[in-house]
């Protein structure tokens, strides 16, 4: 009796497993996975993208999704660990069968990944890896599925040169940097470049090891050349110190720096003689683009974004909706195609374009900040041009 | 523009003058290189911060004070709880600096995990800082720490030439041993010099702090102090003095030098760090250095 019961219950389930396969197909998902850094050091930035990754495809499911097919977000922590995120990108990818990968926001991590979606052919859309290694790799060749949504950091040189030229009309420039910091190094190279392509002189090119304190010798001579603006490409603490420095030794130039420059602490480290001085940024809250979003971000979560990882996020995602559109749902080496031909896409932050070449976002809207009243003020969303 | 770096160059080196003495006080009796000075020097700097700006808000001259103070007693600390037995073990003086190594990364890796790595400023003591000399700009507050460290050397030169204590450490840097026969209690004596040195090195550490930052790993600058004494003759305080401040100049003038198209200022660790490896070699003794020999 009780084997009769089993046998009839082995029965109904398969005649049941028969018929959903038989029946109408249920609305198809797209499953994107996430991966962002929800616990550890990187958690406060992680949280607010991955807040922010929900607004967007919420957004477009209520909208219809993608040719109708719903988006579903996998979202895996990566504690920004590289061991841990190469685990999960490979649960993604063989488990979940996801499409694409949004995220990390960590060059290292992106990198640590690269082997893992790449084989799979899983294109990856990187928020917040600035680093030029995440998508050109040291061959200077293009890492095929592996893209990013925010600009390279030497592409900050490249803003602040043709903002000194175009906004500042500064004729003359002068570069203090550290020998010893790609990051600084590349921003000064970038800034030179751009700069004397916009017809600009640069009087002095000025270099200092990391851990130096003090560069009065390297401003004395720059003093020398009398430059409008002094472009210092540094963290803030370098920064404070040339800017604290410069002001001391009767140079009145114009201060520009990059992104490191912002950490409040740079007016007292500075005794405020950053004041006035003006950076690049990649987001800023006061941005007219993203009040909108800011105002929805709000009302949902009741709290402010953490900049800039969310904005960042939320653009991967609008980036990515458009190639799956195009691609009717589909992922590989379609999806990366549709992913490179992107050209003038309106997304949160700007009109978004992506250079085959290299996979990053062609003259990506920087944001302009002021060192104003002791804190930072938006001045422009700026716009390089060629 | 040569007279600014000359200005500039100065002002660096007197910093570096302050510190290298504290150097070459120790090692004038105890024959080994204290590599803990600099992390002295950082805490002084901490105290200075956690008097003016974090706990209490004491005006510029009593913090400095105090601060000298604090970085002279953590200096004594060091050398009774790293150092003492060592020395009455008659331990090699590798030993001693390997263990002010220790010390140094030790301290330092207290800061980080108690008040953290963040950069904090110390305010600034003028408010119109500079004096404008021709196109050479000077600041006040370069004006104000070289005659300090100037005064605070001399008054150090006159403790060791016309006072007991400073008989006997002189006496001491000859031969160590002979002055403990004769009745100096050496523990005392090596108390009094740490204090000195740990004062001066305090001293050194508000002066940045208020030129500079105060962080963690400032303490780093020492080994451009520790070139500035090797110049000058390890063990000699003239000597300390006149390295500290050569040193600056020529670091100054190394950084505005232009050979063809390269700049030297990204050379000028090369510079500083070679020449340390090249008296080393061939003039360890310094300008105004003596013979050296294992003394304790």
């Amino acid at each position: 009796m009780k084997k009769l019961w089993l046998v009839g219950l082995i029965f109904v389930l398969i005649m049941s497993s028969a018929l959903a396969a038989c029946g109408p197909a249920a609305p198809k998902t797209i499953k994107i996975g996430h991966l962002v850094a929800l616990t550890g050091p990187n958690a406060t930035w992680g949280q607010s993208e991955a807040n922010a990754v929900n607004m967007a495809v919420a957004k477009i499911n209520e909208a219809g999704g993608v040719n109708g097919m719903q988006i579903e977000i996998i979202a895996y922590d990566s504690r920004a660990d590289r061991l841990e995120a190469v685990n999960v990108v490979k649960r993604m990818v063989e488990q979940d069968k996801v499409v694409a990968i949004i995220g990390p926001g960590q060059s290292g991590v992106a990198n640590a990944v690269r082997e893992v979606n790449n084989s799979a052919k899983v294109p990856l859309i990187a928020t917040t890896a600035t680093n030029p290694t995440v998508t050109v790799a040291e061959d200077g060749s293009v890492v095929p599925y592996t893209f990013r949504v925010c600009f390279i950091d030497p592409f900050q040189g490249t803003v602040a040169g043709q903002f000194a030229i175009k906004d500042l009309s500064a004729k003359t420039a002068a570069v203090l940097y550290d020998v010893g910091d790609e990051y600084s190094q590349f921003l000064g190279q970038y800034f030179t470049e751009a700069f004397m392509k916009g017809g600009g002189t640069v009087v002095a090119n000025e270099a200092f090891r990391s851990g130096e304190l003090d560069f009065r010798a390297q401003l004395g001579k720059i003093k020398s050349g009398n430059p409008d603006v002094l472009f210092i490409p540094t963290m803030q603490k370098e920064a404070a110190l040339a800017a604290k420095q410069a002001r001391d030794l009767g140079i009145t130039a114009v201060l520009l720096g990059g992104d490191g420059w912002g950490s409040p602490d740079i007016f007292e480290l500075s005794a405020n003689t950053i004041e006035g001085g003006y950076y690049v940024n990649i987001a800023a809250m006061e941005d007219p683009a993203i009040q909108d979003f800011l105002a929805a971000y709000r009302a949902k979560y009741n709290a402010d974004p953490v900049m800039p990882n969310p904005v960042l996020g939320y653009d991967a995602v609008m980036w990515l909706a458009d190639a799956l559109t195009r691609t009717k749902g589909e992922g590989g080496e379609a999806l990366k195609a549709a992913l490179e031909a992107t050209k003038d896409l309106q997304v949160l932050t700007g009109k978004l374009t992506i250079d085959p070449a290299t996979h990053n976002p062609l003259n990506k809207p920087a944001v302009i900040q002021q060192c104003k009243n002791g804190s930072f003020t938006y001045v422009k969303t700026f716009v390089t041009t060629e | 523009m040569i007279f600014q770096t000359i200005i500039t160059g100065i002002s660096i080196g007197s910093i570096y003058a302050l510190m290298a003495v504290g150097y070459s006080l120790v090692f004038s009796v105890l024959n080994f290189s204290n590599f803990a000075h600099g992390a002295v020097i950082t805490l002084g700097a901490y105290i200075a911060w956690m008097l003016m700006v974090s706990v209490f808000k004491l005006p510029f001259l009593p913090a400095l004070l105090l601060s000298m103070l604090g970085a002279g007693l953590i200096a004594l600390l060091v050398e009774r709880t790293a150092y003492s037995t060592l020395r009455h073990r008659k331990a090699p003086s590798l030993f001693l600096m390997i263990s002010a190594m220790g010390v140094a990364i030790a301290l330092q890796n207290v800061l980080y995990a108690t008040i953290g790595a963040n950069l904090y400023a110390l305010p600034p003591i003028f408010t119109q800082d500079t004096i404008n000399i021709g196109t050479a700009s000077i600041s006040r507050m370069d004006i104000f720490a070289f005659v300090f460290s100037i005064l605070a050397i001399g008054l150090l030169t006159v403790v060791l030439n016309y006072t007991r204590v400073g008989t006997a450490i002189r006496a001491a840097s000859h031969d160590a041993e002979m002055v403990s026969v004769l009745g100096v209690n050496l523990d005392v004596l090596v108390a009094v010099l740490f204090l000195l040195a740990g004062s001066l090195g305090g001293m050194a550490g508000v002066f940045m702090g208020v030129k500079y930052m105060v962080y963690p790993s400032m303490g780093w600058i020492t080994n451009k102090a520790y070139i500035g004494a090797v110049i000058g003759g390890l063990g000699s305080l003239p000597g300390a003095v006149v390295g500290g401040i050569l040193l600056g100049l020529l670091e100054a003038l190394v950084s505005v030098t232009t050979i063809g198209n390269v700049a030297l200022s990204t050379f000028r660790d090369v510079f500083s760090f070679g020449i340390l490896v090249l008296l080393l070699i061939f003039r360890p003794r310094g300008l105004f250095g003596r013979h050296v020999e294992e003394k304790l």
